[in-house]
C-alpha cells in the first residue's frame, strides 16, 4: 500500500479500512467509540501517519527474565493466544533486566522510541504519570469503569496519580517468611518464628548445629527489603502526608529496626550477601545454607526450576510491636502517549485483565489482582498463594511519590553504611532523613 | 663446556617459568570451559571441581535457543562487517592524503586525528547519545555503525598511513606520467600494495566492533537488534546469575574470534608491533 | 591553467573528505557539545527546556566528593595495572626472546586475554572472585594455600575489590605488552650484543646497558598507551562491582555515566567528559613532545 500525499486523503481512507476492521466479529461494540478518538487524532497531527500495513505490532516491555517460567508462559502460550483472538494485532514483548528497565525507559522516552504498554513497577508510575509520558486510561477507555471494579483496591491505588488513573493493575505480591525445614530440624527449631524477638534464641540454635549457617538471608539494604522489619516492629520511613521524613526514617522504632539487622549481621545470623556479593538467597535456600528468606512467591518456580527437589515452607512475617506487616508489591500496565497504537494497546490491556491471562499467570507465581481469579479454587487450593493472600491483608505500600527512586537510593545508601559499621545507626538515618525531606518539598 | 650448560640451563629455566605464567594466564579460560558444563547445582560446589562431576552440555542448548541468540550473532555480524569495510576504505584514503601528498591543513588535521586516537571512546558518549536522539538512530543498528566508523577511523588511519609512507614512490611515479588520476593512483596501486596493513587494521576494527558493549547497550532496547555482548550481560540475572548459561554464551562468542586470531596469529602481532614499534 | 591547479589542491581534501565528515560529525561536534551541555541543566525529554547555568557544574565537580575520588579510583587503576603489565610483560618478552623453541606458542597463549571481549573477562573475574566459600580464589586462597583463614568478600568491600579489578586489568593486557616488547626485541640490531660480549660483558650487563636502554622509545610507548587504555577503564568496573560499593569503586568513566544514565544529570556528566577530553589532550601534548628526543637518542645508537 503506498503512502497518500494529502491529509485528507489519509483520513478518508484511514477511516475506511478501520471500519473494514471493526467490521470483524471479533471487534466489539467497543470499537466505534475509538475510532471517533483515531479520526480526531489523525486531522490534529500534521505529520501523514502510515496506513496499517497489515498487522499493527504492540511492543510490551517487561522485567521477566528471558529464560524465566513467566515468560515462558508469557511468549508460548498467553501472547499466541491473544494473536489468535486478535489477528491484526501482534505483540512484541521485550524482556529488560529490572536494573536497567527505569534508565531504557527513559532513554526511549526522550528518543522519541518509547513503547507502547509496560509492565511497570507500582512505585514507578507516579514518576512517569507526573513526566506526563502516560495515557490517563480512565479517560482513554471507555470501559475502565467495569475494569476499576473488578479488582482489588489496593493495587488499584498504585495507579492514581493527580486525579487519574494511569493503568490498570496486573498483579500484585507480597513476602513472607520461607523456610527451610530440614535446616530447622537440625538445629531443633520447631517452628517459625512468630515474633522478631524469637529470633536471637532460633539464631543461637542454628549455629550450635551448623556454624556456616545463616538464619536469614537477603540481598540488599533496599526499602523493599527493610521495610517489613521497621514496619513490623513499629516505625515507619515518612509521615503519612509525604511532607518529612525526619521524625519517622530516624524515629526510635525505625533505629530499632537497624539496629536489629546490624546484631544479626555482625552475629552471623544475617547472610553477607545483603552487601551485594555472595551465594545468592535461592542457591543459598537451595543447598542448606540459609533458613529462613522473607521473599515472594516468584521463589517457589525459581527454586523448583534449579532446584526441583527443595521443598519450601512458608508462613506469615515474625510479628513485632507494630504487627506482621510485609510490602505490598506488584506490576501495572501503562500506555505512552507516544505510543502509535493506543487502541490496539488497550485491547492488550483488557486481555491482560481477562480471568484467563489472570489465571494463567497465577501459575507462575503471579498473584492476580482480579477479585474473581483471585477468589476462584485454584487459588484457594493452590500450593502455596493462600499465605500469600493471608499476608496481604496487611501487608503495605510504599509511599507513592514521585520521587520515590530517589528516596529508595538514599535509604539503600543508608542501610549500608549502617551495616558496614560506617555510621552508627541513628547519625545515618539522621542524614538519610534529611536528604528525604529535601526531595519532599 | 661450561657455557652450554648454562644456556641449556637457562633454556629450560625460562621454559618452565614461561609455562607456569601461560598456565596462569589461560587457566580462567579453563575455568570457564569447565563451568560451562556444569548444572547450577555445581556451579559454587566445594571444592570446586575442574571436570565436572555431571557434565552437562543443557547450558549450550539453552543459550543458543534462547530467545534470539541467532539473531544477535547476525547483528554483532552485520554490524562488524559493514563497520570494516567502511572504516578500512576511508582511513585508507586519508592515509593516502596525508602519507602523499603536502597541503595547507595538513599539519592540524593529522592533530585532529591523533588526538582522536588518544580519547578514550566513552569519553564523549553524552553528547553523541544526544547527536544520536536528534538524528533518530535511536535503538537501530546503524546508530551504532556510524559511531563505531568515527570511532575506529582514527586509529586505522595512523597505522595506514605509517605503511603507505613505507611503500616506495616510483611506481606512483611512473603512473603518474602515464596520466592516472589520483584516484586511479589510489585504487589500483596504493590498496593492493598495503594489503597486509589493510588487513591489520581490518582485524583490529573487526575485534572492536564485535566487542563493543557500552554504546551498544546505551543505545539499544529492542532485542531484535541486540549485539552479542549486550546479550552476554544481560544473561545474568538480577538476584542470581546463571553462570553456567552465561560462560556457555561467552564461549559461543569468543570462540570464532580465538580461532581466527590462532590462525591469523602473524597479522595480529605484526600489526600492533608495526604500529608501536616504528612509532 | 588557474582551475587545474585549483583541481589539484583539492585533491588530497577529497580523499580525506569522507573519514572527515564522520570525525567532524561524531567527534568534533559531541566535543564542542560537551562543553554546551556542561553549561546547561540539560534535560533530555521533549517539551522541557534546559536553563543555562554557566560555570556551575565545573564548580560542582570541584567540591563533589564522588569526582575526586573516581580521579583517585582512576589514577591509582591507571598506575597499578600500567606498573603490573608493563614490568610482568618485558619481563615475560625478554625471556621469551631468548627461547630457541616455543616462542611462538607462549606469544599465543599469553596473548589469548588480549583478544577476549571485555565483556566476558568481566563477567568470568566476578565469578573468580565471588564471595562464597566455593569461589575460586576463595577456594585457592583459603583451602589449598592457606594463605587467608577465611573466604573473603571480595567484592563486597571496596579494597578487596580493587584486588579483582587490578588483577584482570593486567591479566588481560600483559600479553599485548609482551607482543610488542618481543617484536622490538628482535628487530635490535645483532652487532650490539656480539660486540659488547666480545667485550667480555656477561648476560645481565647487556640487559642492563644494552638492551633496555634500545628499547627505551618503545617501552615509553607503550607505557603511554597502557596508560591511555588504563584511564579508559570502564567495563570492568561497571559489570565487577557496578562502581560499588556507595560508588566507592566507581572510576571516572562509571561516574560519569552513571550521572548522565542513571542520575540523567547530563550537564553535570558532560563536564567530565570536558575535564576528561582535556587530561587527554595534556597527555597526547606530552606524548608527542617527548617522542621526538627519545627517537633521536635511541636511533644514534
Amino acid at each position: 500500500m503506498k503512502k497518500s500525499h494529502i491529509l485528507i486523503s489519509i483520513v478518508i481512507i484511514t477511516i475506511t479500512l478501520l471500519s473494514a476492521c471493526t467490521s470483524t466479529p471479533a471487534a466489539s461494540a467497543e470499537q466505534k467509540p475509538e475510532i471517533e478518538t483515531v479520526v480526531v487524532k489523525e486531522t490534529v497531527i500534521v505529520e501523514p501517519t502510515p496506513l496499517p500495513e497489515g498487522p499493527v505490532t504492540i511492543s510490551f516491555w517487561h522485567t521477566y527474565n528471558e529464560t524465566s517460567p513467566e515468560s515462558k508462559m508469557l511468549n508460548e502460550t498467553l501472547i499466541p493466544m491473544f494473536e489468535e483472538q486478535h489477528p491484526n494485532i501482534k505483540i512484541q514483548a521485550l524482556s529488560v533486566p529490572y536494573e536497567d528497565f527505569h534508565r531504557k525507559l527513559v532513554t526511549a522516552i526522550a528518543g522519541g522510541v518509547a513503547p507502547d504498554l509496560i509492565r511497570s513497577d507500582i512505585i514507578w508510575v507516579p514518576e512517569f504519570a507526573d513526566m506526563g509520558a502516560l495515557v490517563p486510561l480512565d479517560e482513554a477507555m471507555s470501559d475502565f469503569a467495569d475494569y476499576q471494579n473488578s479488582v482489588f483496591p489496593g493495587p488499584l491505588s498504585t495507579n492514581f496519580w493527580n486525579g487519574h488513573y494511569y493503568g490498570l493493575p496486573l498483579d500484585t505480591n507480597t513476602k513472607v517468611w520461607l523456610y527451610n525445614k530440614e535446616m530447622y530440624d537440625l538445629a531443633g527449631i520447631e517452628a517459625p518464628a512468630a515474633n522478631i524477638s524469637e529470633l536471637d534464641g532460633q539464631c543461637q540454635a542454628l549455629k550450635q548445629a551448623d556454624p556456616d549457617a545463616y538464619l536469614f538471608a537477603t540481598d540488599g539494604t533496599f526499602a523493599w527489603t527493610i521495610l517489613p522489619w521497621i514496619w513490623s516492629m513499629g516505625g515507619d520511613v515518612l509521615s503519612p502526608d509525604m511532607t518529612t521524613a525526619t521524625g519517622y526514617l530516624n524515629g526510635p522504632k525505625t533505629v530499632a529496626a537497624y539496629e536489629l539487622w546490624l546484631k544479626l549481621y555482625e552475629e552471623g545470623c544475617m547472610a553477607p550477601v545483603v552487601l551485594g556479593n555472595g551465594v545468592d538467597v535461592w542457591t543459598g535456600f537451595a543447598q542448606d545454607m540459609y533458613a529462613n528468606l522473607d521473599n515472594g512467591p516468584w521463589t517457589y518456580p525459581i527454586i523448583q526450576s534449579q532446584f526441583p527437589d527443595k521443598k519450601i515452607y512458608a508462613s506469615a512475617f515474625p510479628a513485632g510491636e507494630g504487627g506482621s506487616i510485609d510490602v505490598v508489591g506488584g506490576e501495572d500496565v501503562v500506555l505512552f502517549q507516544q505510543s502509535q497504537h493506543q487502541a490496539e494497546a488497550m485491547e492488550f490491556i483488557r486481555f491482560l485483565l481477562s480471568p484467563e491471562y489472570q489465571l494463567k499467570m497465577a501459575e507462575v507465581g503471579q498473584i492476580p489482582v482480579l477479585a474473581d481469579a483471585a477468589n476462584s479454587d485454584f487459588m484457594k487450593n493452590h500450593e502455596y498463594y493462600p499465605i500469600f493472600m493471608e499476608q496481604l491483608k496487611t501487608s503495605k505500600a510504599r509511599p507513592a511519590h514521585p520521587n520515590w527512586s530517589k528516596m529508595d537510593q538514599i535509604i539503600t545508601d543508608a542501610g549500608q553504611l549502617i551495616l558496614r559499621k560506617e555510621l552508627p545507626p541513628q547519625q545515618a538515618l539522621d542524614q538519610a532523613a534529611a536528604k528525604i525531606d529535601e526531595l519532599l518539598k | 663446556m661450561n657455557r652450554k650448560i648454562m644456556e641449556r640451563a637457562r633454556q629450560i629455566g625460562y621454559t618452565l617459568l614461561l609455562a607456569l605464567g601461560a598456565f596462569i594466564t589461560i587457566f580462567p579460560f579453563i575455568y570457564m570451559i569447565s563451568t560451562s558444563l556444569k548444572g547450577p547445582l555445581f556451579v559454587f560446589e566445594l571444592p570446586p571441581q575442574i571436570i565436572p562431576k555431571q557434565p552437562t552440555i543443557q547450558n549450550f542448548i539453552n543459550a543458543w535457543t534462547s530467545n534470539r541468540f541467532g539473531d544477535y550473532f547476525f547483528n554483532s555480524l552485520k554490524v562488524t562487517l559493514i563497520t570494516t569495510i567502511l572504516v578500512v576504505w576511508f582511513a585508507s584514503m586519508m592515509a593516502y592524503a596525508f602519507a602523499r601528498f603536502n597541503f595547507f591543513l595538513k599539519k592540524p588535521l593529522f592533530y585532529l586525528v591523533m588526538f582522536f586516537m588518544m580519547m578514550p571512546a566513552m569519553t564523549l558518549i553524552v553528547p553523541q547519545f544526544i547527536l544520536a536522539i536528534k538524528l533518530k538512530v535511536i535503538d537501530h543498528l546503524s546508530g551504532l555503525v556510524l559511531l563505531y566508523i568515527a570511532q575506529n577511523i582514527p586509529l586505522a588511519t595512523f597505522l595506514l598511513r605509517g605503511f603507505i609512507e613505507q611503500v616506495p614512490v616510483e611506481i606512483e611515479e611512473a603512473a603518474k606520467i602515464d596520466g592516472a588520476s589520483a584516484w586511479d593512483i589510489y585504487w589500483r596501486i596504493i590498496l593492493p600494495l598495503s594489503l597486509p596493513a589493510l588487513a591489520t587494521s581490518a582485524i583490529f576494527v573487526s575485534l572492536g566492533a564485535w566487542d563493543e558493549y557500552v554504546w551498544a547497550m546505551t543505545i539499544l532496547n529492542n532485542p531484535e537488534v541486540r549485539t552479542l555482548p549486550v546479550a552476554i550481560a544481560a544473561f545474568q540475572g538480577t538476584h542470581n546469575s546463571d553462570w553456567g548459561l552465561i560462560f556457555a554464551a561467552s564461549l559461543t562468542a569468543i570462540t570464532p574470534i580465538i580461532l581466527l586470531f590462532i590462525v591469523f596469529q602473524k597479522f595480529f602481532v605484526k600489526g600492533i608491533s608495526a604500529g608501536a614499534v616504528k612509532g | 591553467m588557474r582551475t587545474k591547479n585549483f583541481q589539484k589542491q583539492l585533491v588530497p581534501y577529497l580523499f580525506l573528505l569522507p573519514g572527515m565528515i564522520f570525525l567532524s560529525v561524531w567527534l568534533v561536534y559531541p566535543m564542542i557539545q560537551a562543553m554546551n551541555i556542561s553549561l546547561h541543566d540539560w534535560e533530555i525529554m521533549p517539551g522541557r527546556t534546559s536553563p543555562f547555568v554557566g560555570l556551575a557544574h565545573y564548580l560542582q565537580a570541584s567540591t563533589d566528593p564522588l569526582f575526586w575520588s573516581a580521579l583517585r579510583n582512576t589514577a591509582f587503576y591507571a598506575l597499578v595495572t600500567v606498573f603490573g603489565q608493563l614490568t610482568l610483560g618485558v619481563s615475560i618478552a625478554l625471556m621469551v626472546d631468548r627461547l630457541i623453541r616455543g616462542q611462538v606458542i607462549f606469544r599465543v597463549l599469553y596473548y589469548l586475554p588480549v583478544v577476549t571481549s571485555w565483556v566476558v573477562v568481566s563477567l568470568l573475574f566476578k565469578y573468580l572472585f565471588n564471595s562464597s566459600p566455593a569461589g575460586f580464589i576463595n577456594y585457592l586462597f583459603v583451602d589449598v594455600f592457606h594463605i587467608l583463614s577465611s573466604p573473603v568478600p571480595w567484592l563486597n568491600e571496596a579494597n578487596t575489590a580493587w584486588v579483582a579489578i587490578y588483577s584482570l586489568g593486567i591479566w588481560k593486557g600483559v600479553g599485548w605488552t609482551m607482543v610488542i616488547i618481543l617484536a622490538a626485541l628482535q628487530l635490535l640490531p645483532e652487532e650490539c650484543f656480539s660486540a659488547a660480549s666480545i667485550d667480555g660483558a656477561n648476560d645481565f650487563q647487556s640487559l642492563i646497558f644494552i638492551k633496555l636502554p634500545l628499547l627505551l622509545p618503545t617501552i615509553i610507548l607503550v607505557f603511554i598507551m597502557l596508560t591511555i587504555g588504563a584511564v579508559q577503564a570502564y567495563i570492568q568496573v561497571a559489570l565487577i562491582t557496578g562502581g560499588g560499593p556507595l560508588h566507592r569503586t566507581d572510576v571516572i568513566l562509571s561516574y560519569m555515566y552513571y550521572l548522565a544514565f542513571n542520575d540523567l544529570d547530563y550537564g553535570y556528566s558532560s563536564s567530565l567528559s570536558f575535564i576528561l577530553a582535556a587530561i587527554v589532550f595534556v597527555i597526547s601534548q606530552a606524548q608527542l613532545r617527548l617522542q621526538r628526543p627519545i627517537e633521536m637518542t635511541a636511533g644514534g645508537n
